[in-house]
């Protein structure tokens, strides 16, 4: 019963942003299923994956969106920050390029995100280190200078990716408790879930058929 | 994948996407991203009819193209179109395709193996439907029998 599926208090939904090629789909790979995709072919559209992690004794399940970076897909990609809680924006620190395009992420995101969404910006392939093309400290400016938490990470060793979707999620969480994130809100991309009932069965089941009014 | 399959587009973004197809429509020359754009979001429509639409637009742009990278990602969308539509067997014509052009794409494998699961399920839901049907019709004629045996006796 403890690994029961409602077994969660809240839902986060995140979003995966950034130049195509960066490792957005690696980045969600190593941080579901803790492993390293080489190899990996440029994404369709958009694709999905879970994992419930624990903030505060509370356990939340993340529902995280990894978009295309692919020109083409924008279109399709834009519809999906609605409603995001969590906003991870990856650029390459070996290509100056993803790098120099994050002001039009940041527009989108911020453009289509609520105001209280978090965005995390990530540089990813930190192992590359000899190929480095922009600096931590450049990044770091960066990030201050637009509110933005940051932190160089690496999907091929893992370095710091629990970390970037833990510490957003952290920070949704604290947004929570001290009221500036409002649940109720449409689009706050965060669903509370009430206490884990005695008997997971019934949870799926409307609460009252009987307080039907027609 | 079920996630990817079940998420509707919003009606906001369809209209829009639609209104922009049609003006260039009018004008007598649709582009390439007009009508991938209105396709995507007609194949992640609630009603049938825009998802058959999507596929006729995504085959349309498929015929047109020799960039194998655009290829791949009409054929998806079409298997998707048809995932949503049920269509589980032509799906997968088009995952397969996927294949050919990019082996080992694993979206379309995921996408692949899910269609097969939604096939099988479905097939077993369908047998149990004929053979729910059998045993009904069994009964009928079972009683049926039973009336005329009954009858001469009266």
């Amino acid at each position: 019963m403890a690994a029961g599926p409602y077994n969660y208090s809240y839902i986060f939904k995140y979003i995966i942003i950034g130049d195509m090629g960066v490792g957005k789909s690696c980045l969600l790979h190593q941080f579901t299923e803790k492993k390293f995709m080489a190899d990996c072919p440029h994404t369709i559209g958009v694709e999905f994956g879970t994992r419930i992690i624990e903030v505060a004794s509370q356990k939340i399940k993340l529902q995280i969106w990894d978009t295309a970076g692919q020109e083409r897909f924008r279109a399709v990609t834009r519809s999906y920050y609605r409603g995001a809680a969590g906003a991870l924006m990856v650029y390459d620190i070996t290509r100056r390029s993803t790098y120099n395009h994050l002001s039009s992420w940041l527009t989108d995101a911020r453009n289509l995100t609520n105001p209280n969404t978090v965005i995390f910006l990530i540089g990813n392939k930190c192992d590359l280190d000899a190929q480095r093309d922009v600096t931590y400290e450049e990044a770091k400016q960066f990030a201050e200078e637009n509110g933005l938490m940051f932190l160089e990470c690496s999907a091929k060793t893992g370095e710091n990716v629990e970390d970037a979707f833990l510490d957003t999620a952290k920070k949704i969480y604290q947004n929570i408790q001290d009221g500036s994130l409002d649940l109720n809100a449409a689009e706050s991309g965060v669903q509370h879930k009430p206490a884990t009932p005695r008997n997971p069965i019934n949870t799926d089941q409307p609460p009252n058929k009987e307080g039907c009014a027609c | 994948m079920e996630s990817i399959i079940q998420d509707n587009v919003d009606p906001i973004d369809l209209k829009n996407y639609e209104a922009l197809y049609n003006e260039q429509s009018r004008r007598g020359h649709v582009n390439e991203k007009t009508q991938f754009d209105y396709a995507l979001c007609l194949v992640r429509s609630r009603y049938i009819r825009d998802m058959e639409k999507g596929i006729a637009l995504l085959e349309d742009l498929l015929r047109n193209t020799k960039d194998e990278m655009s290829k791949r990602d009409y054929l998806f969308y079409i298997a998707v179109g048809f995932v949503r539509l049920k269509e589980y067997g032509r799906a997968i014509e088009y995952t397969e395709a996927i294949c050919k052009i990019e082996p080992g794409n694993r979206q379309a494998k995921q996408l692949e193996s899910y269609a097969k699961g939604k096939m099988n399920t479905d097939g077993l839901i369908g047998m149990a439907i004929v053979g729910g049907a059998v045993l009904a019709v069994g009964g009928i004629i079972g009683a049926t029998v039973a009336a005329f045996k009954k009858k001469p006796k009266k």
